[in-house]
């Protein structure tokens, strides 16, 4: 038991290691994954700030506020992305590259890998995550007013196990994809920016959309972060209260883990059956 | 030129291939559609939130509506484009055999985004339909400028590979990451170039970055042939006339057309020269 | 008796979707290709054994069926006594695999990380693991490519960094699939000696090496199986399969260009002929494999009639390549 414990810690250990030097060698990722997407979240902050040049309304003085939810829902867009691509879709990409095939024959469980690239990922992810809330404050003036800390901290947390946990199970699920696997990942960012409310607020989706979402980790784990970091509109623009959501995270992180680890075992048996573990170019 | 539009077809016909033949083509047009109108549905969100409906200014929620459906050409095209190099070189790992052949990489290049364009037609196309006919935006078939409509719609996609050609140029040079400089160019088109806003919400600095950039005198140019009579008011180019309008866009799209072939052509020789033509750099 | 690998009639079927072109044909109407079949193989503990045969006749999917990961379509596969349908996690402890012409790792790591990243995968502890990993790239004479990125390494140098990565995990069963595939002399030399002193090292190191070059599977492997469509169509040691041919003679016929070779067929005391044309000498390379060497005069006399004149001909001692030519009609290039 302990040696299959070090052994999977090694080989967790041993997958994060690229990621981690890779960031550091390749340091235009700097500039293309954190400089340029920040640009996206401007312009959205940029459409508040016209409509709120247009609104009469109550919605008018929590413009602020707003253009605060828009920041943040681009730095977990850093995470959503990095799940989709990095995580997702990553099986894929071994495949391709004769990876695959290495993982698969040697002893450690892979969940180890998927663990290692989703904290080398973490990695530089936070980092886009951190400068986007960062551009935020400075550029745009956004002012926070938290709630407690150690909320913060559990949900972030929880929102982060239970979003990798589902890049988990998309990787076991993507594994025998061709370039599905791309199309899929693009399929999942637009229409999962709408319905998990990364630059409005969820409870304007309505409940039946909303409830729907929140089979996404981010969802709830957004709506909540902002309830948390912009206390004085919680009541107003929150979904649900963050102590449910807290629990619905916590749900979600033993769901997704669980799945993923069988889902795993069992997409590669069908693999092993129909060939497709080790077909390349598909 | 007999080669040259052989090169053009054949690499079109490639870019449909992988662009389509990976499910069938239900599935194919869901997909197709679904990106760009929850993106288009984003937007008319943010504006029920803040505004209350679509009703309230709706030139205003033309302009932001419209302005987004033709930028899908821009995220389509500058994506496609800039994939084709990341997507041969890493994935297929053909980019050199095609480097090699005698063909004109610049016509291969744009038959692969010729693809593009195609799927980028369907999806604005259906994101308009929406527009006109779930969301209410006035368009009438009988009073649009069709004329500068097709013009426009012309030059624009020309202007839209050259700046798509010089993306490749600089792709050359750079590993895979998870996103890429297409997304980045496009965020940089999309706060710069009045697509959901007027330029004039910008700093001074930042709207002369956008009247520097085609993007913005096209994407104009689409609302003024699609809504003749009904223009919003201060967004930094009304009232300039059709005529300025299309020769603002020709010339900035032919200035944009050399810097593009000479971006390409510098990427193209500093990748030869550090070996990077055939690197693979997925981590 | 458990033996390294055992195979019982091992069959692998795989299924091509055809794509529809018509309306009219029924979807995902489908083919069957039969990439194994009936394999019975048994190889001892500490065997260095080859399986030998051209492109396509199976060689890479017994190899993944036995590194579990593919599944046989019926039959039965066991790696050191394991079932590798049922039992695959046993196994993946103590084997590895080394392909020939891959690449494995990511190429912005440098030679030493991309092994050491291998090695954590098998729980070697990282002072162990970069200990092993340096002695072996001093072994395999690329030290000095230690510190430089895989992307930058040639061919040959990849190859030995991949074969380094199947090694230091110190497997008590390595499959080797065409591991020279591809490499200069000195490379393939290199790698070649290596696997030969690995298994001989220590006892109980048994080495499957799948290769379509004779001269490997003749210089490296103690026991060898032809393969060919699937199926095993001989086993024993290089030695007593070259004397399966031995009555028989291996003659070689250098002539002009041939219109027609095919009219040598049919000729009393062969067993089977190959032939090759080279176009730029305009000329037609004949090897016979006779029972009778009488029958070298039906022969003369046919390429004579089709008015070409024999330049030289040549008796030889037969080969793998003779062997493999007597069972299965046909050359292995």
């Amino acid at each position: 038991m302990k040696e299959y414990l070090l052994l999977n810690l090694r080989a967790l250990k041993g997958r994060a290691y690229p990621r981690v030097v890779g960031g550091t060698r390749e340091l235009s990722w700097i500039f293309f994954d954190t400089i340029l997407p920040l640009l996206t979240v401007a312009a959205y902050v940029f459409v508040y700030q016209y409509l709120g040049s247009l609104a009469q309304g109550p919605q008018k003085e929590y413009i602020g506020q707003f253009v605060g939810y828009v920041i943040l829902g681009g730095a977990m867009t850093a995470y959503w992305m990095n799940v989709l691509w990095s995580m997702a879709a990553q099986f894929y990409w071994e495949k391709e590259i004769g990876n695959l095939q290495l993982y698969m024959i040697a002893p450690m469980s892979r969940m180890a890998v998927l663990g290692g690239m989703a904290v080398g990922g973490m990695f530089y992810t936070t980092v886009r995550a951190v400068s986007t809330i960062v551009i935020g404050v400075l550029i745009f003036g956004v002012t926070f007013s938290l709630g407690p800390p150690i909320y913060l901290i559990l949900v972030f947390l929880l929102t982060l196990i239970a979003l990798y946990g589902m890049g988990m199970l998309f990787a076991s699920l993507y594994m025998l994809y061709g370039r599905e696997a791309w199309h899929t990942s693009s399929l999942l960012t637009e229409p999962i920016y709408l319905v998990s409310g990364f630059y409005f607020p969820v409870k304007y989706m309505g409940a039946i959309v909303a409830v729907s979402a929140s089979i996404i980790p981010i969802t709830l784990g957004l709506d909540a972060l902002r309830q948390l970091m912009f206390t004085e509109t919680a009541g107003i623009h929150g979904f649900l209260p963050v102590e449910v959501e807290l629990v619905a995270l916590a749900v979600l992180s033993v769901l997704f883990l669980f799945l993923a680890r069988h889902s795993l075992r069992f997409m590669e048996n069908l693999g092993r059956k129909t060939g497709r573990l080790t077909m390349r170019w598909q | 030129m007999k080669e040259n539009l052989r090169t053009l077809l054949g690499a079109g016909w490639l870019g449909w291939q992988m662009e389509a033949n990976w499910t069938d083509p239900f599935l194919f047009m869901i997909y197709s559609v679904a990106k760009p109108v929850s993106a288009a549905l984003i937007l008319v969100f943010m504006y029920i939130v803040i505004l209350g409906g679509v009703a309230t200014e709706s030139t205003a929620f033309a302009y932001i509506f419209l302005g987004n459906a033709f930028f899908i050409y821009v995220g389509q095209v500058l994506f496609g484009v800039t994939w084709v190099i990341h997507e041969d070189r890493e994935h297929f790992q053909t980019l050199k055999l095609i480097y090699i052949s005698p063909i004109s990489f610049y016509y291969y290049i744009i038959g692969r985004a010729g693809s593009k364009i195609l799927i980028a037609t369907v999806a604005v196309v259906v994101t308009l339909l929406f527009g006109i006919f779930i969301l209410g935006i006035p368009v009438d078939a009988f009073t649009m400028d069709w004329a500068l409509l097709v013009l426009c719609l012309t030059v624009g996609m020309a202007c839209l590979v050259s700046i798509g050609i010089a993306l490749a140029g600089i792709t050359f040079m750079t590993a895979k990451h998870s996103g890429g400089i297409n997304e980045g160019i496009a965020g940089l088109f999309y706060v710069f170039c009045g697509v959901v806003f007027p330029i004039t919400q910008l700093p001074a600095w930042g709207q002369s970055l956008g009247y520097a950039i085609p993007v913005t005198y096209w994407l104009e140019a689409m609302r003024k042939a699609l809504l003749p009579a009904q223009q919003l008011e201060g967004t930094g180019l009304h009232g300039i006339e059709n005529f300025w309008l299309v020769a603002l866009l020709a010339v900035s799209a032919l200035f944009f057309y050399f810097l593009s072939i000479l971006i390409f052509r510098l990427g193209d020789y500093l990748a030869r020269r550090a070996g990077k033509i055939d690197m693979t750099t997925a981590y | 008796m458990n033996y390294a690998v055992e195979t019982k009639d091992l069959t692998r079927i795989f299924r091509v979707k055809k794509r529809r072109r018509r309306r009219s044909e029924s979807k995902g109407s489908e083919q069957d290709v039969t990439a194994l079949k009936d394999v019975n193989l048994r190889i001892e503990e500490g065997e260095l054994f080859g399986l030998l045969g051209p492109n396509g006749a199976g060689k890479t999917t017994l190899i993944k069926i036995l590194c579990t990961l593919l599944l046989p379509t019926s039959g039965k596969a066991y790696v050191a006594g394991n079932d590798v349908e049922k039992d695959p996690y046993p196994i993946r402890r103590i084997i590895n695999m080394v392909s020939g012409g891959e690449t494995s790792g990511y190429g912005l790591l440098t030679t030493r990380e991309n092994l050491w990243m291998f090695s954590q995968f098998y729980g070697i502890p990282s002072k162990e693991a970069k200990k092993r990993i340096d002695e072996m790239l001093e072994a395999f004479g690329i030290w000095d490519k230690r510190n430089a990125k895989v992307r930058t390494l040639s061919t040959g140098e990849r190859q030995k960094a991949n074969v380094i990565r199947g090694f230091m995990t110190d497997p008590s069963i390595i499959f080797l699939d065409e591991p020279t595939l591809g490499l200069d002399v000195n490379a393939s030399r290199t790698i070649r000696k290596f696997i030969s002193d690995w298994v001989r090292e220590t006892s109980g190191r048994t080495v499957l090496l799948t290769t379509h070059y004779m001269m490997e599977a003749d210089e490296l492997c103690d026991r060898l199986a032809i393969i060919d469509e699937g199926g095993i169509v001989a086993c024993d040691t290089p030695r007593n399969l070259k004397k399966t041919v031995s009555k028989a003679s291996s003659l070689m016929f250098e002539a002009d260009y041939l219109r027609d070779p095919d009219k040598l067929k049919g000729i009393e005391g062969i067993q089977n002929f190959t032939y090759k044309h080279n176009g730029q000498m305009n000329r037609t390379l004949l090897t016979f494999i006779v029972e009778d060497e009488s029958a070298v005069a039906d022969i003369v006399s046919r390429i004579v009639e089709q008015g070409a004149k024999i330049h030289s001909l040549e008796k030889r001692e037969p080969t793998l390549e003779d062997v493999f030519v007597s069972l299965v009609g046909k050359g292995l290039a």
